[in-house]
Protein backbone atom coordinates (compact mmCIF):
# COMPACT_ATOMS: atom_id res chain seq x y z
CA UNK A 1 0.00 0.00 0.00
CA UNK A 2 1.54 3.39 -0.74
CA UNK A 3 2.05 5.42 2.33
CA UNK A 4 -0.62 8.27 1.74
CA UNK A 5 0.08 11.34 4.42
CA UNK A 6 -3.23 11.66 6.58
CA UNK A 7 -2.69 13.64 8.88
CA UNK A 8 0.23 15.82 9.45
CA UNK A 9 0.93 18.22 12.60
CA UNK A 10 3.56 21.28 12.47
CA UNK A 11 4.56 23.10 16.00
CA UNK A 12 0.96 22.15 17.28
CA UNK A 13 1.05 24.84 20.76
CA UNK A 14 -1.44 25.12 23.03
CA UNK A 15 -1.56 26.64 25.98
CA UNK A 16 -3.99 27.26 29.14
CA UNK A 17 -3.08 30.33 30.83
CA UNK A 18 0.20 29.93 31.85
CA UNK A 19 0.21 26.44 32.06
CA UNK A 20 1.61 24.33 28.11
CA UNK A 21 -0.41 21.75 27.31
CA UNK A 22 1.33 21.26 24.07
CA UNK A 23 4.35 22.91 23.03
CA UNK A 24 5.79 22.82 19.58
CA UNK A 25 4.31 19.18 18.61
CA UNK A 26 5.38 17.80 15.02
CA UNK A 27 4.14 14.17 13.71
CA UNK A 28 2.71 12.93 10.85
CA UNK A 29 0.20 9.56 10.51
CA UNK A 30 -0.17 8.32 7.25
CA UNK A 31 -3.70 6.77 6.15
CA UNK A 32 -4.46 3.93 7.82
CA UNK A 33 -2.40 3.31 10.33
CA UNK A 34 -3.72 2.47 14.09
CA UNK A 35 -1.63 4.99 16.44
CA UNK A 36 -1.40 5.01 20.49
CA UNK A 37 -1.03 8.40 22.25
CA UNK A 38 0.70 7.36 25.29
CA UNK A 39 1.76 9.01 28.58
CA UNK A 40 1.57 10.63 31.86
CA UNK A 41 -1.47 12.00 32.67
CA UNK A 42 -1.76 16.29 31.51
CA UNK A 43 0.86 15.31 29.20
CA UNK A 44 -1.29 16.40 26.46
CA UNK A 45 -3.05 13.72 25.02
CA UNK A 46 -6.74 15.46 25.48
CA UNK A 47 -5.95 18.46 24.15
CA UNK A 48 -4.02 16.99 21.15
CA UNK A 49 -7.04 14.77 20.05
CA UNK A 50 -9.34 18.11 20.67
CA UNK A 51 -7.26 20.31 18.33
CA UNK A 52 -7.53 17.44 15.80
CA UNK A 53 -11.19 17.01 15.89
CA UNK A 54 -11.27 21.06 15.91
CA UNK A 55 -13.47 21.10 18.87
CA UNK A 56 -10.43 23.12 20.33
CA UNK A 57 -8.31 25.72 18.20
CA UNK A 58 -4.50 24.75 18.76
CA UNK A 59 -2.82 28.55 19.41
CA UNK A 60 0.15 28.26 17.06
CA UNK A 61 1.18 25.69 14.08
CA UNK A 62 -0.82 24.27 11.62
CA UNK A 63 -2.64 20.75 10.72
CA UNK A 64 -3.09 19.27 7.65
CA UNK A 65 -5.90 16.49 7.28
CA UNK A 66 -5.48 14.82 3.80
CA UNK A 67 -3.32 17.61 2.20
CA UNK A 68 -5.73 20.67 3.77
CA UNK A 69 -5.32 22.74 6.40
CA UNK A 70 -7.68 21.24 8.73
CA UNK A 71 -10.14 25.15 8.70
CA UNK A 72 -11.17 24.11 5.13
CA UNK A 73 -13.13 20.78 6.56
CA UNK A 74 -15.50 23.87 8.31
CA UNK A 75 -18.90 22.79 7.08
CA UNK A 76 -20.35 19.90 9.20
CA UNK A 77 -20.88 17.81 6.57
CA UNK A 78 -17.42 17.59 5.29
CA UNK A 79 -15.65 17.33 8.47
CA UNK A 80 -18.11 14.27 10.10
CA UNK A 81 -16.78 12.40 6.58
CA UNK A 82 -13.46 12.93 7.54
CA UNK A 83 -13.35 12.47 11.10
CA UNK A 84 -15.24 10.57 13.83
CA UNK A 85 -14.86 10.54 17.55
CA UNK A 86 -15.34 8.28 20.35
CA UNK A 87 -14.28 9.16 23.80
CA UNK A 88 -15.43 7.44 27.54
CA UNK A 89 -18.77 6.83 27.96
CA UNK A 90 -21.40 9.93 28.48
CA UNK A 91 -20.97 10.70 24.95
CA UNK A 92 -24.31 8.92 24.28
CA UNK A 93 -27.92 10.38 24.89
CA UNK A 94 -28.73 8.20 27.73
CA UNK A 95 -33.16 8.58 27.26
CA UNK A 96 -33.24 7.89 23.81
CA UNK A 97 -33.12 4.42 22.11
CA UNK A 98 -29.88 2.84 20.88
CA UNK A 99 -31.03 3.36 17.38
CA UNK A 100 -31.34 7.00 17.46
CA UNK A 101 -27.80 7.25 19.02
CA UNK A 102 -26.98 4.80 16.03
CA UNK A 103 -28.49 6.70 13.70
CA UNK A 104 -26.94 10.02 14.96
CA UNK A 105 -24.41 9.10 12.81
CA UNK A 106 -26.37 9.69 10.06
CA UNK A 107 -27.30 13.48 10.82
CA UNK A 108 -24.77 15.29 8.91
CA UNK A 109 -26.56 13.71 5.59
CA UNK A 110 -29.65 14.32 7.34
CA UNK A 111 -31.84 17.40 7.11
CA UNK A 112 -33.75 18.63 10.24
CA UNK A 113 -36.76 17.24 8.82
CA UNK A 114 -36.03 13.75 8.11
CA UNK A 115 -34.03 13.80 11.56
CA UNK A 116 -37.13 14.60 13.46
CA UNK A 117 -38.98 12.12 11.69
CA UNK A 118 -36.37 9.54 12.05
CA UNK A 119 -37.02 9.68 15.80
CA UNK A 120 -41.14 8.91 14.78
CA UNK A 121 -40.05 5.87 12.28
CA UNK A 122 -36.63 5.41 12.13
CA UNK A 123 -34.92 6.10 9.01
CA UNK A 124 -31.89 4.18 7.43
CA UNK A 125 -32.92 1.12 9.31
CA UNK A 126 -31.23 -1.24 7.93
CA UNK A 127 -27.69 0.96 8.34
CA UNK A 128 -27.76 1.25 12.00
CA UNK A 129 -29.20 -2.56 12.50
CA UNK A 130 -26.59 -3.91 10.02
CA UNK A 131 -23.56 -1.60 12.64
CA UNK A 132 -25.10 -3.36 15.35
CA UNK A 133 -24.81 -6.16 14.27
CA UNK A 134 -21.48 -6.08 14.01
CA UNK A 135 -20.75 -4.52 17.30
CA UNK A 136 -23.25 -7.72 18.57
CA UNK A 137 -25.81 -5.85 19.79
CA UNK A 138 -28.52 -6.93 17.42
CA UNK A 139 -30.58 -7.20 20.37
CA UNK A 140 -30.91 -3.96 22.05
CA UNK A 141 -31.75 -2.35 18.70
CA UNK A 142 -35.04 -0.53 20.51
CA UNK A 143 -33.69 -0.52 24.22
CA UNK A 144 -33.76 2.91 25.83
CA UNK A 145 -29.53 3.36 26.23
CA UNK A 146 -29.61 3.92 29.84
CA UNK A 147 -30.27 0.46 30.42
CA UNK A 148 -27.20 -0.99 28.90
CA UNK A 149 -24.00 -1.31 30.22
CA UNK A 150 -20.81 0.49 30.23
CA UNK A 151 -18.85 -1.95 27.84
CA UNK A 152 -22.31 -2.11 25.84
CA UNK A 153 -22.52 1.57 25.63
CA UNK A 154 -19.44 2.12 24.07
CA UNK A 155 -19.98 0.00 21.51
CA UNK A 156 -23.56 1.67 20.30
CA UNK A 157 -20.78 4.11 20.46
CA UNK A 158 -18.69 2.19 17.88
CA UNK A 159 -22.05 1.29 15.99
CA UNK A 160 -22.67 4.80 15.79
CA UNK A 161 -19.23 5.54 14.38
CA UNK A 162 -19.91 2.82 11.60
CA UNK A 163 -22.73 4.39 10.40
CA UNK A 164 -20.90 7.69 10.25
CA UNK A 165 -18.11 5.96 8.45
CA UNK A 166 -15.23 8.92 8.83
CA UNK A 167 -11.85 7.95 7.06
CA UNK A 168 -9.87 9.39 10.63
CA UNK A 169 -11.00 7.90 13.86
CA UNK A 170 -9.94 9.62 17.09
CA UNK A 171 -10.41 7.62 20.53
CA UNK A 172 -9.80 9.81 23.63
CA UNK A 173 -9.34 7.21 26.49
CA UNK A 174 -12.13 4.50 24.61
CA UNK A 175 -12.04 2.07 27.54
CA UNK A 176 -11.13 4.46 30.30
CA UNK A 177 -14.41 3.28 32.22
CA UNK A 178 -14.44 -0.24 32.03
CA UNK A 179 -12.97 -3.51 33.40
CA UNK A 180 -9.95 -5.38 31.96
CA UNK A 181 -12.04 -7.70 29.95
CA UNK A 182 -14.53 -5.12 28.02
CA UNK A 183 -11.93 -2.98 27.80
CA UNK A 184 -9.94 -5.63 25.53
CA UNK A 185 -13.13 -6.15 23.71
CA UNK A 186 -13.80 -2.71 23.01
CA UNK A 187 -10.24 -2.02 21.62
CA UNK A 188 -10.38 -5.42 19.61
CA UNK A 189 -13.45 -4.52 17.89
CA UNK A 190 -12.03 -1.13 17.49
CA UNK A 191 -9.13 -2.06 15.86
CA UNK A 192 -11.14 -4.72 13.31
CA UNK A 193 -13.55 -2.03 12.24
CA UNK A 194 -11.03 0.60 11.56
CA UNK A 195 -8.79 -2.17 9.53
CA UNK A 196 -12.08 -3.37 7.47
CA UNK A 197 -13.02 0.10 6.53
CA UNK A 198 -9.33 0.87 5.91
CA UNK A 199 -9.74 3.79 8.64
CA UNK A 200 -7.03 5.69 10.06
CA UNK A 201 -7.23 5.06 13.92
CA UNK A 202 -5.64 7.44 16.21
CA UNK A 203 -6.46 6.44 19.90
CA UNK A 204 -4.91 8.00 23.27
CA UNK A 205 -4.37 5.04 25.63
CA UNK A 206 -3.77 5.39 29.77
CA UNK A 207 -2.38 1.42 29.49
CA UNK A 208 0.71 0.64 27.53
CA UNK A 209 0.22 -2.87 27.19
CA UNK A 210 -2.87 -2.07 24.84
CA UNK A 211 -0.93 -0.25 23.07
CA UNK A 212 1.60 -2.20 22.64
CA UNK A 213 -1.13 -4.83 21.72
CA UNK A 214 -3.48 -3.37 19.64
CA UNK A 215 -1.37 -0.89 17.97
CA UNK A 216 1.01 -0.76 14.97
CA UNK A 217 2.39 2.49 16.65
CA UNK A 218 3.34 4.78 19.45
CA UNK A 219 3.60 8.21 20.40
CA UNK A 220 4.35 9.22 23.47
CA UNK A 221 4.29 12.95 24.87
CA UNK A 222 5.39 13.81 28.16
CA UNK A 223 4.44 17.57 29.46
CA UNK A 224 3.02 18.45 26.16
CA UNK A 225 6.35 16.84 23.85
CA UNK A 226 7.18 14.65 21.83
CA UNK A 227 8.92 11.90 23.94
CA UNK A 228 9.26 8.85 21.46
CA UNK A 229 7.72 7.84 18.22
CA UNK A 230 8.39 4.91 17.05
CA UNK A 231 6.38 1.25 15.58
CA UNK A 232 5.63 -0.86 18.54
CA UNK A 233 8.38 -3.32 17.68
CA UNK A 234 10.92 -1.05 18.77
CA UNK A 235 9.71 0.20 22.02
CA UNK A 236 11.60 -0.78 25.03
CA UNK A 237 10.88 -1.33 28.82
CA UNK A 238 13.48 1.22 30.05
CA UNK A 239 11.89 4.10 27.41
CA UNK A 240 8.74 3.41 29.32
CA UNK A 241 10.18 3.55 32.40
CA UNK A 242 11.78 7.34 31.67
CA UNK A 243 8.40 8.27 29.79
CA UNK A 244 6.39 7.52 33.53
CA UNK A 245 9.10 8.32 35.46
CA UNK A 246 7.84 11.05 38.07
CA UNK A 247 11.14 13.00 37.46
CA UNK A 248 10.50 15.43 34.65
CA UNK A 249 6.97 16.35 35.61
CA UNK A 250 8.53 19.06 39.00
CA UNK A 251 10.65 20.98 35.99
CA UNK A 252 7.26 22.80 34.81
CA UNK B 1 -11.53 45.06 61.83
CA UNK B 2 -13.77 41.64 62.16
CA UNK B 3 -14.46 42.28 65.75
CA UNK B 4 -15.50 45.80 64.76
CA UNK B 5 -17.89 44.21 62.28
CA UNK B 6 -19.68 41.71 64.56
CA UNK B 7 -20.25 44.31 67.05
CA UNK B 8 -21.99 46.51 64.90
CA UNK B 9 -24.47 43.63 64.00
CA UNK B 10 -24.75 42.94 67.33
CA UNK B 11 -25.72 46.63 68.01
CA UNK B 12 -28.35 46.53 65.00
CA UNK B 13 -30.06 43.40 66.58
CA UNK B 14 -30.60 45.58 69.76
CA UNK B 15 -31.60 48.12 67.99
CA UNK B 16 -33.82 46.09 66.16
CA UNK B 17 -35.64 44.53 69.03
CA UNK B 18 -36.01 47.69 70.58
CA UNK B 19 -38.22 49.40 68.01
CA UNK B 20 -40.04 45.79 68.00
CA UNK B 21 -40.99 46.33 71.70
CA UNK B 22 -41.32 49.98 71.77
CA UNK B 23 -44.07 49.15 68.01
CA UNK B 24 -46.00 46.82 70.79
CA UNK B 25 -46.95 49.86 73.19
CA UNK B 26 -49.97 51.52 71.34
CA UNK B 27 -51.55 48.68 70.55
CA UNK B 28 -54.95 48.54 72.63
CA UNK B 29 -54.96 45.24 73.49
CA UNK B 30 -58.68 45.40 75.06
CA UNK B 31 -61.25 45.92 72.55
CA UNK B 32 -61.01 45.54 68.92
CA UNK B 33 -58.12 43.59 68.05
CA UNK B 34 -60.24 40.35 67.03
CA UNK B 35 -63.35 40.56 65.69
CA UNK B 36 -65.39 39.16 69.10
CA UNK B 37 -67.26 36.52 67.46
CA UNK B 38 -64.58 35.47 64.81
CA UNK B 39 -63.76 32.17 66.67
CA UNK B 40 -67.95 31.30 66.93
CA UNK B 41 -67.89 32.56 62.84
CA UNK B 42 -64.66 30.28 62.41
CA UNK B 43 -66.04 27.64 64.22
CA UNK B 44 -69.20 27.44 62.40
CA UNK B 45 -67.35 27.83 59.07
CA UNK B 46 -65.26 24.58 60.06
CA UNK B 47 -68.14 22.64 61.29
CA UNK B 48 -70.02 23.28 58.14
CA UNK B 49 -67.29 21.15 56.43
CA UNK B 50 -68.86 17.73 58.10
CA UNK B 51 -71.72 17.96 56.27
CA UNK B 52 -71.28 19.42 52.72
CA UNK B 53 -74.40 20.37 50.40
CA UNK B 54 -74.10 17.66 47.98
CA UNK B 55 -77.69 18.18 46.78
CA UNK B 56 -77.71 17.25 42.87
CA UNK B 57 -78.55 20.99 41.83
CA UNK B 58 -74.71 21.77 43.89
CA UNK B 59 -73.64 18.60 42.47
CA UNK B 60 -74.39 20.18 39.11
CA UNK B 61 -72.98 23.12 39.67
CA UNK B 62 -69.64 22.15 41.36
CA UNK B 63 -68.87 20.19 38.17
CA UNK B 64 -69.70 22.62 35.87
CA UNK B 65 -67.68 25.06 38.14
CA UNK B 66 -65.07 22.52 38.03
CA UNK B 67 -65.24 21.75 34.37
CA UNK B 68 -64.51 25.87 33.85
CA UNK B 69 -61.82 26.10 36.37
CA UNK B 70 -60.17 23.15 34.27
CA UNK B 71 -60.47 23.96 31.06
CA UNK B 72 -59.11 27.79 32.04
CA UNK B 73 -55.84 26.33 33.53
CA UNK B 74 -55.96 23.64 30.72
CA UNK B 75 -56.16 25.93 28.19
CA UNK B 76 -53.80 28.42 29.53
CA UNK B 77 -51.46 25.73 30.54
CA UNK B 78 -50.71 24.71 27.13
CA UNK B 79 -50.13 28.30 25.43
CA UNK B 80 -47.69 28.77 28.55
CA UNK B 81 -45.85 25.90 27.15
CA UNK B 82 -45.51 26.62 23.57
CA UNK B 83 -44.40 30.48 24.76
CA UNK B 84 -41.89 28.82 27.33
CA UNK B 85 -40.32 26.54 25.05
CA UNK B 86 -39.53 29.10 22.26
CA UNK B 87 -38.15 31.98 25.04
CA UNK B 88 -36.30 29.09 27.12
CA UNK B 89 -35.02 27.74 24.09
CA UNK B 90 -33.75 31.63 23.31
CA UNK B 91 -32.84 32.12 26.82
CA UNK B 92 -30.59 28.91 27.28
CA UNK B 93 -28.32 30.72 24.92
CA UNK B 94 -27.96 27.20 22.82
CA UNK B 95 -28.90 28.45 19.69
CA UNK B 96 -26.35 31.24 19.82
CA UNK B 97 -23.49 30.58 17.09
CA UNK B 98 -20.80 32.55 19.13
CA UNK B 99 -19.89 33.37 23.38
CA UNK B 100 -21.40 37.35 22.69
CA UNK B 101 -23.99 36.60 20.70
CA UNK B 102 -24.97 33.94 23.55
CA UNK B 103 -24.81 36.05 26.43
CA UNK B 104 -26.78 38.84 24.62
CA UNK B 105 -29.39 36.52 23.49
CA UNK B 106 -29.67 34.82 27.55
CA UNK B 107 -29.49 38.85 28.98
CA UNK B 108 -32.37 39.90 26.57
CA UNK B 109 -34.58 36.86 26.61
CA UNK B 110 -34.17 36.03 30.56
CA UNK B 111 -35.34 39.67 31.44
CA UNK B 112 -38.15 39.02 29.07
CA UNK B 113 -39.38 36.05 30.96
CA UNK B 114 -38.94 37.65 34.20
CA UNK B 115 -40.97 40.73 33.03
CA UNK B 116 -43.86 37.66 32.26
CA UNK B 117 -43.59 36.57 35.79
CA UNK B 118 -42.72 39.69 37.57
CA UNK B 119 -46.71 40.34 37.70
CA UNK B 120 -48.80 37.93 39.43
CA UNK B 121 -51.60 36.20 37.43
CA UNK B 122 -54.41 37.98 39.16
CA UNK B 123 -52.98 41.26 38.05
CA UNK B 124 -52.68 40.23 34.75
CA UNK B 125 -56.19 39.05 34.63
CA UNK B 126 -56.91 42.35 35.94
CA UNK B 127 -55.54 44.25 33.15
CA UNK B 128 -57.02 42.15 30.93
CA UNK B 129 -60.35 42.06 32.13
CA UNK B 130 -59.98 46.01 31.91
CA UNK B 131 -59.23 45.51 28.20
CA UNK B 132 -61.12 42.87 26.81
CA UNK B 133 -63.94 42.39 29.84
CA UNK B 134 -65.21 39.34 31.13
CA UNK B 135 -63.97 36.57 28.58
CA UNK B 136 -62.40 33.33 28.99
CA UNK B 137 -59.74 34.70 27.05
CA UNK B 138 -58.92 37.28 29.42
CA UNK B 139 -58.57 34.07 32.28
CA UNK B 140 -56.34 32.17 29.67
CA UNK B 141 -53.60 35.20 28.51
CA UNK B 142 -53.86 36.37 32.15
CA UNK B 143 -52.59 32.53 33.53
CA UNK B 144 -50.14 31.89 30.05
CA UNK B 145 -47.79 34.83 30.31
CA UNK B 146 -47.16 34.42 34.06
CA UNK B 147 -46.56 30.69 33.92
CA UNK B 148 -44.55 30.89 30.32
CA UNK B 149 -42.09 32.62 32.39
CA UNK B 150 -42.09 30.40 35.22
CA UNK B 151 -41.74 27.37 32.76
CA UNK B 152 -39.63 29.13 30.25
CA UNK B 153 -36.94 30.07 33.10
CA UNK B 154 -36.81 26.09 34.11
CA UNK B 155 -36.63 24.97 30.76
CA UNK B 156 -33.91 27.25 30.04
CA UNK B 157 -32.08 26.54 32.91
CA UNK B 158 -32.64 22.70 32.41
CA UNK B 159 -31.35 23.43 29.03
CA UNK B 160 -28.14 24.68 30.12
CA UNK B 161 -27.05 21.82 32.72
CA UNK B 162 -27.88 19.65 29.96
CA UNK B 163 -24.09 17.62 30.11
CA UNK B 164 -21.74 18.88 27.28
CA UNK B 165 -20.09 15.52 26.30
CA UNK B 166 -23.25 13.76 24.69
CA UNK B 167 -23.66 17.19 22.78
CA UNK B 168 -19.96 17.45 22.01
CA UNK B 169 -20.52 13.92 20.50
CA UNK B 170 -23.50 15.12 18.46
CA UNK B 171 -21.45 17.90 17.14
CA UNK B 172 -18.88 15.45 15.80
CA UNK B 173 -21.08 13.49 13.48
CA UNK B 174 -22.13 16.29 11.82
CA UNK B 175 -25.36 17.59 13.71
CA UNK B 176 -26.58 21.06 13.01
CA UNK B 177 -27.64 23.41 15.97
CA UNK B 178 -31.60 22.47 15.65
CA UNK B 179 -30.23 18.93 15.43
CA UNK B 180 -28.61 18.55 18.75
CA UNK B 181 -31.52 19.91 19.96
CA UNK B 182 -34.01 17.52 18.89
CA UNK B 183 -31.18 14.51 19.50
CA UNK B 184 -29.35 15.69 22.79
CA UNK B 185 -31.14 18.40 24.70
CA UNK B 186 -34.51 17.52 24.38
CA UNK B 187 -34.85 13.72 24.95
CA UNK B 188 -32.47 14.59 28.04
CA UNK B 189 -34.61 17.43 29.77
CA UNK B 190 -37.90 15.32 29.11
CA UNK B 191 -38.62 14.06 31.69
CA UNK B 192 -37.69 17.02 33.91
CA UNK B 193 -40.08 19.02 31.61
CA UNK B 194 -42.95 16.91 31.95
CA UNK B 195 -42.90 16.89 35.93
CA UNK B 196 -42.25 20.45 36.53
CA UNK B 197 -45.04 21.22 33.74
CA UNK B 198 -47.22 18.96 35.79
CA UNK B 199 -46.11 20.25 39.19
CA UNK B 200 -47.33 23.94 37.52
CA UNK B 201 -50.47 22.61 35.90
CA UNK B 202 -52.07 21.99 38.92
CA UNK B 203 -50.48 25.31 40.58
CA UNK B 204 -52.47 26.60 37.56
CA UNK B 205 -56.03 24.99 38.40
CA UNK B 206 -55.48 26.51 41.79
CA UNK B 207 -54.73 30.27 40.54
CA UNK B 208 -57.68 29.57 37.58
CA UNK B 209 -60.13 28.88 41.03
CA UNK B 210 -58.61 32.19 42.51
CA UNK B 211 -58.96 34.38 39.32
CA UNK B 212 -62.41 33.55 38.81
CA UNK B 213 -63.08 35.66 42.14
CA UNK B 214 -63.11 38.73 39.88
CA UNK B 215 -65.87 37.43 38.10
CA UNK B 216 -64.53 35.10 35.39
CA UNK B 217 -66.90 31.91 36.35
CA UNK B 218 -65.24 29.31 37.35
CA UNK B 219 -64.88 27.25 41.34
CA UNK B 220 -63.56 30.60 42.73
CA UNK B 221 -66.26 33.00 41.96
CA UNK B 222 -68.86 29.94 43.07
CA UNK B 223 -67.06 29.87 46.52
CA UNK B 224 -67.51 33.82 47.00
CA UNK B 225 -71.17 33.42 46.02
CA UNK B 226 -71.56 31.56 48.85
CA UNK B 227 -69.44 32.98 51.38
CA UNK B 228 -71.29 35.87 50.43
CA UNK B 229 -74.53 34.60 51.36
CA UNK B 230 -73.05 32.42 54.68
CA UNK B 231 -74.22 29.43 52.81
CA UNK B 232 -70.56 27.54 54.42
CA UNK B 233 -71.52 24.14 53.58
CA UNK B 234 -72.31 25.02 49.95
CA UNK B 235 -69.02 26.61 49.81
CA UNK B 236 -67.25 23.28 51.03
CA UNK B 237 -68.67 21.75 47.74
CA UNK B 238 -66.49 24.08 45.80
CA UNK B 239 -63.83 23.39 47.99
CA UNK B 240 -64.13 19.59 47.89
CA UNK B 241 -63.93 19.63 44.16
CA UNK B 242 -60.95 21.94 44.14
CA UNK B 243 -59.52 19.43 46.29
CA UNK B 244 -60.56 16.96 44.13
CA UNK B 245 -59.20 18.69 40.97
CA UNK B 246 -55.96 19.12 42.58
CA UNK B 247 -55.60 15.54 43.68
CA UNK B 248 -56.36 13.61 40.02
CA UNK B 249 -53.92 15.66 38.78
CA UNK B 250 -51.27 15.11 41.15
CA UNK B 251 -51.99 11.23 40.75
CA UNK B 252 -51.57 11.61 37.20
CA UNK B 253 -48.60 13.15 37.43
CA UNK B 254 -47.30 10.72 39.50
CA UNK B 255 -48.47 8.31 36.74
CA UNK B 256 -46.44 9.92 34.00
CA UNK B 257 -43.48 10.25 35.74
CA UNK B 258 -43.29 6.75 37.20
CA UNK B 259 -43.80 5.95 33.18
CA UNK B 260 -41.25 8.02 32.24
CA UNK B 261 -38.74 6.23 34.75
CA UNK B 262 -37.32 9.15 36.10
Amino acid sequence: MAQETMIELNRISKHYGRKIALSSLSFVINKGEHVAVIGPSGAGKTSMLNILASMLPADDGEILVDGKPLDSYCDRKSRAQKIGMVRQQFDLVPQLAVIHNVLAGRLSDWSLWKSVLSLLIPQDKGRAIEALDRVGLSDKVFERTSSLSGGEQQRVALARLLVQDPEIILADEPVASLDPARAEDILKMLTRIAAEENQTLVASLHSVDYALKYFSRVIALKDGKLFFDRPVSEVSDTLLAELYSLEGNSQK
Amino acid sequence: MMNFELHKRKILTFILLLAFVWSLLPVDWDKGLLHAGGLAMAGQIFEAALHPDFSPDMIMLALESAWITLAYATAGMSLALVLAFFLGLLASGILAPGNKSRRWLKRIFRGVLSFMRAIHELVWALIFVASFGLTPYAAIFALAIPYGGMLGRIFAEMLEDVPAEPIQALKMTGASAWQCIFYGYLPIVRAGIISYSMYRFECSVRSSAIMSFIGLGGLGYQIQLSLDDLAYSQMWTFLFFLILLVVIIDGWSTLLRRRLGS
